[in-house]
């Protein structure tokens, strides 16, 4: 109804009604106009694919395929990489569910985990997105050393506390910071009960030489002054089909790391992929303070039958960098 | 009439003194400000704060000024807090700092018209008859007393905006306490998860609030010498408004402390220790018996409850709940559930820099700012009311 | 002069240690004369480098670099004359078949991958020559045809091995089977090594729980496990609809307290923007109708 009465009235009014149509035509002329440049360029585009065959690359894609593409196919992405990053770091890998096993009975404080995992998140030698922990739960029990990591909760409540969204958590699990985007209240490191999460009070590592790279959040690089940090399980190598920094840097078969969906875990040292249920049921896995229903997705297996004798830790404290 | 005037707004100028006073504010901010500016450049690395007691001073300090309800609590939020816009525009209504922020906020304005909407027909009084109101003050009352007559429907509106504001104040201030409390209780940690923080801050908050207003009273009555208005039976009164409050606080403490102690579960005991016989222990008795337990008992005589005793046991429950804060927050988290190791030294224990002490000067210096120049330039205690009280109609003698 | 002899004793003292402690590593002599059936290529050192650097350089470090890691017994750089004296044989057997600490990389490393990562570290070995894999063509092994099926009555995995003589296919006996699952870290060895019967067949338990993926769909392969050498390697790689049909629900699908802010708890948006409506609308109820004040004064005026 009301359609037709505006219609009616451009009718009657001829200065409007040619208005309408001069705009009309503008539409179509734009159209034509875009047609034509589109077919020009595929056309351009053809010949250059012509011109220059052969020269292939192999490209990772973001669901995980490999795909061949032609060189000249490849430009630049106009979008600013810092910003993709971002958008793709908030969307999990469809269909995972990372899990870590992580069994007692292997470690034996090498911590080469520790050495890797600082390396690749550019951390100072005192900041730990994990940390090799000794462990005594009561007098009468034995020690033991327990690497410690964030647990990637399935009810964080770092994430609950948040108040800009800067930290989230996954569908496929894994709970990220957006350096980008946190204010520094540090709300998050007084929620986990874990202890996991660190903060750059000082210049980060090597601030100087990073200072304008684009940064990953898969990565938490570079690490930016005055915002939270913490275990990533190295989504950016979970994106590549690659086991985490740490889990690959042990020595000691002491990590599993895997997809609970798939029921499998591989261990990092051995290689060996092992059915997950199977080897929780087999050595009867716990999880840390299940009471405070955080749900972690992380595994440890008790320290029984172990590898190694303990020993204390003797190296000393990292200065302040 | 004259005098009623005269001797509520005498303090309304600027004289030698107010520049003294505030020259030296202004320097100990600059100061301040200085240390500050460090923080802003270097990061937090310059206050005492780590991974793992990483609230420190300056939330300790938020929450005072919080419970004490000082306009400081907002310069406190800013500091704490940069990057507030943030806060707004990707606000998560889940997380109880959008909550605070949001209180805060609502609180700060429903202060400021309860200070503002009394004060217009004084400032209407003021500026036609008060001689001696400086003249750069008289456009600002002008202004600010918007054309107020005594109309009687201008008393009808202000009267019944005060009332909805009273109304509106009480949840607020409830909230504002509550939310503070939430900070801490909706996390994990020993000695925060806790079920009785939110009235646990709510009376600690009467106890620093009343305490604040004890000071400041005495302070106003003396310099402002308004002695015939703030009289002994006013601090009386609020002598035992604030043992009232404080035996209520009292009892909190004692649930807060008594309930996970008798208990004894595993990361508990450890808070408890820490507190009670621990690194914390002189803190904790010196607060809780210094500046709890004794004010109470030596309030419970009249003649404590005169201005100057009142005022000095106020001075103490001040202080005592400023460190009370400080223990809320700081030994909860030096005591995670998992052991702190391989770490520096100054990750392990707390103690604050010189930078992190300045700027916490600096929120209160500010607040001290701002309690001169609103003291200065508006009457402390409502004229018409007083006047009203005595059966005078300022205005009408105005007009007569 | 001290110094420099008492680096030597501790040297010396270190090596006896090691000898001490690991009694020796004795590879089968039928192993030790194996070799590769094709020549090294700089593209397969390569290969090989990519390899040692994923799977051997966190214990053994880089080589010449000597820097590996300091546990007992010790891995060594393998660049020195102690690896670099052995045969190709000793050391396909010793990455092969491995040694607690070292990880046994048969499931890990193909045969081909095995030899690549050998080629890689005899680029480090002075006056190496490589055994002319022609001349050795006479100790190839067989060749085998391996082929996969799911027998539904059963629930196993048959896999039948087929030898390809001069006269044609033949059932392939005894030949040690290994069945494995593709997951997404790594491949996944479903049972111990089986032999194949007179029939050339090996059938292999299905665990009836095992997820695929959204239709059920599981990559399956099998492969001849030949530690004695005696068969050229083969493998079979199949895709089978036999697993349990798995599509879990992404975890950030519920509404929850640490969701995003768009999937807050319902009740939770509800109270809050209602609580801020309420509040706010009498606030500036009251500041407009002080506002008001001032044009009372104005009406009273005109």
């Amino acid at each position: 109804m009301d359609e037709n009465t505006v219609e009616n009235r451009d009718e009657q009014d001829p200065s409007k009604s040619s208005r309408r149509n001069f705009l009309k035509n503008i539409g179509l002329l734009g159209a034509g106009v875009a047609a034509g440049a589109g077919a020009l360029y595929s056309g351009d585009i053809f010949e250059k694919k012509k011109a220059a065959t052969g020269e292939s690359r192999v490209l990772l894609t973001q669901d995980n395929k490999l795909v061949e593409v032609d060189s000249l196919e490849l430009k630049a992405l106009s979008k600013n990489p810092t910003k993709l990053m971002l958008e793709k770091g908030r969307e999990g890998i469809e269909g995972r569910r990372w899990v870590m096993v992580i069994d007692l009975s292997k470690c034996r404080n090498a911590r080469r985990c520790i050495a890797a995992c600082q390396e690749a998140h550019q951390l100072k030698p005192e900041q730990y997105h994990l940390n090799t922990l000794q462990m005594q739960d009561s007098p009468g029990t034995a020690p033991y050393q327990m690497p410690k990591n964030c647990q990637h909760c399935d009810n964080p409540p770092c994430v609950s506390v948040c108040p800009v969204d800067a930290t989230y958590k996954r569908g496929d699990g894994i709970v990220l910071i957006d350096n980008e985007r946190c204010i520094g209240c540090r709300f998050c490191m007084a929620a986990c009960p874990y202890s996991a999460r660190i903060f750059h009070w000082t210049a980060p590592k090597d601030s100087d030489k990073h200072h304008g790279e684009a940064y990953n959040v898969e990565l938490n690089v570079p690490q930016k002054l005055g915002t939270i940090s913490k275990c990533l399980f190295s989504a950016d190598r979970c994106r590549e089909g690659k086991l985490p920094y740490c889990v690959s840097a042990c020595p000691n078969g002491v990590y599993y790391f895997g997809d609970e969906n798939e029921d499998a875990v591989t261990n990092g040292t051995t290689k060996e992929t092992v059915r997950l249920s199977k080897l929780l049921r087999d050595n009867g896995a716990y999880q840390l303070m299940p009471e405070l229903g955080t749900k972690p997705r992380v595994y440890y297996l008790p320290p029984k039958n172990r590898l190694f004798p303990f020993e204390p830790a003797t190296d000393e404290s990292p200065k302040e960098g | 009439m004259d005098q009623i005037i005269n001797d509520l707004s005498h303090h309304i100028r600027l004289n030698k003194g107010f520049f003294l006073w505030m020259g030296f504010l202004a320097l100990a901010f600059l100061a301040c400000l200085y240390a500050y500016i460090q923080q802003l450049r270097y990061g937090l690395g310059v206050a005492g704060i780590r991974d793992y007691i990483s609230w420190g001073l300056y939330i300790s300090n938020f929450v005072f000024f919080v419970a004490s309800s000082l306009i400081g609590m907002l310069i406190s939020a800013v500091l704490g807090l940069i990057g507030l816009a943030y806060v707004f525009l990707y606000a998560r209504f889940q997380s109880p700092i959008l909550w605070d922020v949001t209180v805060i906020t609502t609180y700060f304005v429903i202060s400021l018209l309860l200070l503002f909407l009394p004060m217009i027909p004084d400032m209407a009084v003021l500026y036609k008859r008060f001689a001696n109101l400086p003249s750069w003050l008289k456009p600002v009352y002008k202004v600010l007393s918007l054309n107020w007559t005594d109309h009687p429907e201008q008393n009808r509106i202000i009267h019944r905006s005060i009332y909805i504001l009273l109304i509106l104040i009480i949840p607020a201030a409830l909230s504002i306490h509550t939310v503070t409390s939430w900070l801490f209780a909706l996390t994990v940690r020993p000695g925060w998860d806790s079920t009785i923080f939110g009235p646990y801050f709510v009376s600690g908050a009467f106890v620093a609030g009343s305490a604040a207003v004890i000071i400041a009273m005495f302070f106003f009555r003396k310099n402002y010498k308004l002695q015939d208005y703030l009289t002994d039976l006013h601090f009386n009164n609020m002598g035992k408004v604030l043992v009232l409050v404080a035996f209520v606080y009292l009892y909190f403490n004692i649930n807060e402390y008594l309930v996970p102690g008798y208990k004894l579960k595993r990361a508990d005991a450890v808070h408890l220790k820490e507190l009670m016989s621990g690194h914390f222990a002189l803190t904790f008795w010196l607060v809780q018996v210094g500046g709890l337990l004794i004010p109470i008992v030596l309030m419970l005589f009249r003649k404590m409850r005169k201005p100057l005793p009142l005022t000095l046991i106020s001075i103490v429950v001040l202080i005592a709940a400023w460190f009370k804060r400080y223990l809320i927050v700081v030994p909860a988290m030096a005591h995670p559930f998992l052991p702190v190791q391989h770490v520096p030294d100054n990750f392990k224990v707390y103690s604050p820099t010189l930078i992190e002490i300045a700027i916490t000067l600096l929120s209160f210096i500010l607040v001290l700012i701002i309690i001169t120049l609103i003291s200065k330039f508006f009457p402390v205690i409502p004229v018409v009311e007083t006047a009203k009280e005595k059966g005078l109609d300022p205005l009408k003698s105005n007009e007569s | 002069m001290k110094k420099l002899f008492y680096i030597l004793l501790l040297m010396v003292i270190t090596l006896l240690r090691v000898e001490a402690q690991n009694p020796g590593w004795i590879v089968p002599d039928d192993q030790k004369g194996k070799i590769c059936l094709v020549k090294f290529t700089p593209d397969m050192v390569k290969q090989g480098e990519a390899l040692y650097m994923k799977n051997c350089q966190s214990c053994h470090g880089i080589p010449t670099k000597k820097n590996f890691a300091a546990i007992q017994p010790s891995p060594g750089d393998l660049s020195e004359p102690k690896a670099g004296t052995q045969k190709d044989g000793e050391l396909f057997y010793r990455i092969t078949t491995g040694k607690v600490p070292m990880p046994e990389f048969r499931n890990i490393l193909s045969e081909d991958e095995r030899w690549s990562v050998i080629s890689f570290l005899r680029s480090f070995h002075k006056g190496y020559v490589q055994p002319d894999p022609e001349k050795m063509a006479a100790s190839m092994g067989k060749r085998i045809r391996l082929t996969m099926a799911y027998d539904t009555a059963k629930k196993k995995i048959m896999v039948k091995a087929v030898e390809l003589t001069k006269n044609g296919p033949v059932s392939a006996k005894g030949a040690e089977i290994i069945v494995f699952v593709q997951r997404y870290f790594g491949n996944m060895q479903l049972a111990d090594p089986k032999p194949t019967s007179e029939s050339g067949y090996a059938g292999f338990d299905w665990p009836q729980d095992f997820p695929g993926d959204k239709t059920g769909k599981v990559i399956l392969g099998a492969r001849v496990n030949d530690p004695t050498g005696s068969m050229q390697e083969a493998i079979v790689r199949d895709t089978l609809t036999i697993g349990l049909p798995t599509n879990k629900p992404s975890l950030t699908d519920t509404r929850a307290m640490w969701s995003t802010r768009e999937k807050a708890p319902v009740w939770m948006i509800l109270t809050y923007v209602l609580a801020v409506i309420i509040v706010w609308y009498f606030i500036f109820y009251i500041i407009l109708s002080v506002l008001d004040i001032r044009k009372i004064k104005q009406i009273k005026k005109t």
